[in-house]
């Protein structure tokens, strides 16, 4: 049995592990990525030969890697799946956490005598005509293939969402050699006012600040149009690639019916990002309503310990900040953790990240707020009778609206599930929970928090029956 | 439609599998998913209804990327990295 | 079936329509004797078979339920198999469909020969089977809803996310507060029905009245959509297992393995806190299923869940009028969802005032006062 498990190996999770193992304990950590990073620090493979890829505009990523990778106490699992969280007891009649893990080798469980989830986050899904076609794929998804396997997917790009994380990706495009037709963000040009609020955000972060302003002005210098108060309505398949279509919004995000049309061989979407909470609403964790923080995130305490006994909980889970924000949560989770294993609590580490937390939140408040999507005007985007709302069960909008309409008495997303099967598919909901609780609180005429969120369960990632034959072995 | 294209680095050593019984080439270190999309397939699976898919999120949470590697169904193709001699299939009704 | 009839009706739901046991189970229509009620030996066999007339009765009722209420509901009755890999079980199923056949099931042991022609998925582990033409399955998850919207339609009304917080009877009639987000009413009936599953007991203690039930938490497990494998509902002689494919393709495994429920620190099971799924359980169930069918294991598993239903002591239902309470009945307990047809027919029947066709003396709740 190990002290402590964690679930994925981004800033938070390798925080945590450093500041436990640093303390003597034993830290396992199962990730399904190749490598350790997270999402942010993605890399290529170890048999490419380089240790490190770029981690721009986050210094402090090389060092922390390498302290991770090196650790005598840390043992790593990657290309496998927690699919689940159990509770048993040890030889010792002892109440122990088990993960159920899935890897290319079969199913096994592995406890430990805390857990933290450090899961990370994934892109905003947002539904609209065409979303399913071959060529619209997320800004993580553009991203982290140029970074980690140095693969371009497309040569002629739209960009379209409302995260700055497209300004960013278009100049890494740009630098891959791709054609940028056009960026489309749904806000408006943040006015003077809002940049003055947005100043004290700067301190602590002029290189996140350096790396925008050096994209933009490579943005400019190709010459790529950005327009603002444009969101992607449509995308139809052509025999050349993808035809889509553009549209004009007002400010609050709805579409005015005014468009235009562009060809292109990708379309990026990149509105924001997830939680990902699947596992801590699978061990039973209270989540929370947190719109600017991406949606349902999990509820913690100052020690980041979750309402779920030895569940800890950092990073994008918490509320979607970035990743100064989540080293600075792991490290914190970490020093908690550490000491109700029962080493001393380190004041002065914690006084150091609790700064760290501080300044990163000054930031990532501004974030949020200036960027936070509007949910309700995005879903009204799916209302066309053939869109597709589930990816997995391909429910589409009539079917939304029938169950609606026909079923005065249904008022949650775990309702409309059961009546028409939306959510019940391989993704398990993560990609129609938003727009289908969006559409109950336009239906309804109720908040989007109303409308609860996807029961999770075991597994929360498919898995072969076999690999739970095989989770009896100790 | 735009192939997916290598961009120059060190890769590692060149590698086949096939793809429905066609010989593809990739390199030590790639994802399925990587070497499917330079291959220029314009299906990973097929849906129920008869929509072709391809990967979306490329981190392992939508399954759009779904294919059968050596017998076994629903595979990530994102999260799966290429050996030499594995066999993998379109995904029929994902 | 009562708004039908002329009644007003109130359907009060704490969560949202189907949202518990009902939606959780797994959908079976059995109506052959379930393992948990022949594990025990012959002679709880004997007894858990005196439900049989309510059995029969569902079957019926069932078939007829999707013209009867107008809407679609999925049913199918394309038989039902309990599997046996060797002689004691082969024994011990016999024992049991001649018990069923006296109360008048059709119901058959099939050899090998027999299994091959029907059912030539199953193992060649499986030596022989009873065979029960008129089981099969329910959609369990459309169900529920299609029933809510047939009692709209009949002039039943429904308020979902709202709790009873108050029993009583005075003035010759029930009066009944309830609480929900937009405060607290005070509801007024003349009769009461309670078919609230694992919270019956405690709906019992507020109007005074006993009502003993066992909570059980049972994990089912669902796969991915598959072309179609399995037309038979099957359960197992020898185990916990049942295995049936859904009309929409995904396979439902389950037969009654254990999930852990939440208690509170007196001891009390926490029913709105979510069960704890075993690992031994997943494993277990795993390992029958694909003993029995081993194309199984490389079908991907979509999510394993948990339904907390109620039994009895004697492992038959609680269904009838509630002692020393005018006016008020209970309906739950075990196959409950098999059985929930027959359980409407005998409360519509007694709310109306008449005879139920069934005698319920075996289910009646005054059999606690009795014992």
């Amino acid at each position: 049995m190990h002290d402590l498990g964690i679930v994925g190996a981004g800033p938070a999770g390798m925080a945590a592990a450093l500041a436990v193992a640093d303390m003597g304990f034993s830290v396992i950590v199962v990730d399904e990525q190749a490598r350790a990073g997270g999402q942010i620090f993605r890399r290529p493979p170890e048999a490419w030969g380089e240790r490190h890829g770029v981690y721009r505009p986050y210094a402090w990523a090389r060092d922390l890697i390498e302290r991770f990778e090196d650790h005598p106490k840390i043992t790593a699992a990657f290309r496998a799946t927690a699919f689940g969280v159990l509770r048993g007891n040890d030889k010792d009649d002892r109440a122990s956490l088990e993960l159920a893990v899935s890897s290319p080798d079969g199913g096994q469980r592995v406890s430990a005598r805390r857990l933290l989830l450090a899961t990370g986050a994934y892109d905003m899904p947002v539904a609209f005509p065409g979303w399913t076609l071959p060529g619209v794929m997320t800004a993580g998804a553009i991203q982290s293939l140029i970074k980690s396997q140095k693969l371009l997917s497309g040569k002629r790009v739209v960009l379209a969402g409302s995260h700055p994380i497209q300004l960013i990706l278009a100049g890494q495009l740009l630098d891959a050699g791709a054609d940028i037709v056009e960026i489309a963000l749904a806000r408006d040009l943040p006015g003077l006012k809002e940049m003055a609020r947005g100043l004290p955000a700067v301190p602590g972060h002029v290189s996140i600040f350096t790396e925008a302003v050096r994209a933009l002005s490579k943005i400019m210098r190709h010459g790529v149009p950005i327009r603002w108060r444009t969101v992607v309505s449509e995308a139809t398949p052509e025999d050349t690639g993808l035809r889509v279509r553009l549209e004009t919004v007002d400010p609050s995000w709805l579409g005015t019916g005014e468009s235009h049309l562009h060809e292109a061989d990708i379309l990026v979407l990149g509105y924001g990002f997830t939680p990902s909470t699947e596992l801590a609403r699978q061990a039973g964790c209270e989540m929370k309503w947190d719109s600017a923080g991406g949606g349902w995130t999990v509820l913690h305490d100052a020690r980041f310990q979750s309402t779920a006994p030895d569940i800890f909980v950092a990073g994008e889970p918490t509320g979607v900040a970035g990743a100064e924000r989540a080293w600075a949560e792991g490290h914190i989770a970490g020093l908690f953790i550490a000491a109700s294993l029962g080493a001393k609590l380190d004041d002065r580490a914690l006084s150091h990240s609790t700064r760290r937390l501080i300044r990163a939140g000054r930031f990532s408040d501004v974030m949020q707020t200036m960027f936070e999507p509007k949910r309700k005007a995005l879903a009204e985007l799916s209302r066309q009778d053939e869109t597709v709302i589930c990816r997995c069960e391909e429910v589409r909008n009539r079917q939304i609206e029938d169950a609606l309409q026909n079923n005065p008495f249904i008022q949650s997303v775990n309702a409309v599930k059961l009546e028409c099967r939306s959510g019940m598919g391989v993704c398990q909901g993560r990609y129609c929970e938003g727009t289908v609780a969006a559409r109950i609180g336009n239906a309804r005429e109720a908040s989007i928090e109303a409308s609860g969120y996807y029961n999770a369960h075991l597994p929360v990632k498919p898995v072969a029956l076999q690999v739970y034959r095989d989770i009896s072995k100790d | 439609m735009f192939k997916a294209q290598r961009l120059k680095a060190n890769r590692g050593r060149a590698l086949q599998f096939t793809f429905e019984g066609t010989t593809v080439t990739a390199y030590d270190g790639e994802t399925v998913a990587t070497a499917l999309l330079a291959a220029g397939v314009t299906a990973f699976n097929v849906t129920r209804g008869g929509e072709p898919r391809m990967p979306f999120c490329n981190m392992g949470t939508c399954f759009d990327c779904a294919v059968c590697v050596n017998g076994h169904s629903l595979v990530r193709a994102c999260l799966t990295d290429v050996s030499s001699g594995m066999q993998v299939n379109r995904q029929e009704g994902k | 079936m009562i708004a039908r009839e002329g009644g007003r009706v109130l359907l009060v739901e704490r969560d949202q329509i189907n949202q518990h046991a009902s939606g959780s189970n797994a959908g079976s229509l059995h109506f052959q004797l379930e393992y948990r009620m022949i594990e025990r030996g012959v002679e709880a066999a004997r007894k858990a078979a005196e439900a049989m007339p309510l059995h029969l009765e569902a079957a019926k009722l069932w078939s007829d339920l999707p013209d009867l209420c107008g809407q679609a509901i999925e049913v199918k009755q394309t038989g039902g198999l309990m599997i046996a890999e060797n002689t004691h079980q082969v024994e011990l199923l016999e024992k049991k469909t001649e018990i069923e056949r006296s109360w008048g099931l059709d119901n058959r042991m099939i050899d090998r020969t027999e299994i091959d022609r029907i059912a030539p998925y199953l193992s060649e582990r499986v030596i022989a089977a009873a065979h029960c033409p008129t089981e099969g399955k329910a959609d369990a998850r459309t169900a529920g809803p299609a029933l809510a919207r047939a009692a709209l339609q009949a002039g039943a009304q429904i308020q979902t996310r709202t709790e009873v917080t108050r029993l009583e009877r005075h003035g010759g009639r029930w009066h009944v507060v309830v609480t929900s987000a937009e405060g607290t009413m005070e509801l007024s009936a003349e009769s009461i029905v309670i078919a609230a599953g694992v919270w019956t007991t405690r709906l019992g203690q507020m109007m005074g009245a006993h009502l003993p039930t066992i909570p059980l938490a049972l994990m089912m497990t669902v796969t991915q959509r598959v072309p179609k494998l399995i037309p038979h509902l099957v359960q197992h002689a020898g185990g916990r297992l049942s295995l049936k494919q859904a009309l929409d393709g995904n396979i439902l495994i389950g037969g009654g393995w254990p999930a852990r429920l939440i208690r509170n620190a007196d001891g009390e099971p926490n029913f709105e806190a979510k069960p704890e799924l075993l690992a031994s359980s997943l494993s277990g169930n795993a390992d029958m299923a694909i003993r029995v069918l081993p194309e199984l294991s490389r079908i991907p598993v979509i999510r394993s869940w948990v339904g907390t239903t109620t039994v009895t002591s004697d492992q038959l239902p609680l269904v009838g009028p509630i002692p020393k309470q005018p006016g008020a009945f209970v309906a739950t307990g075990g196959s409950a969802f098999t059985l929930g047809p027959s359980f409407a027919q005998v409360l519509a029947d007694l709310i109306a005032g008449r005879m139920p066709d069934t005698d319920l003396t075996a289910f009646a709740p005054d059999r606690y006062e009795r014992a």
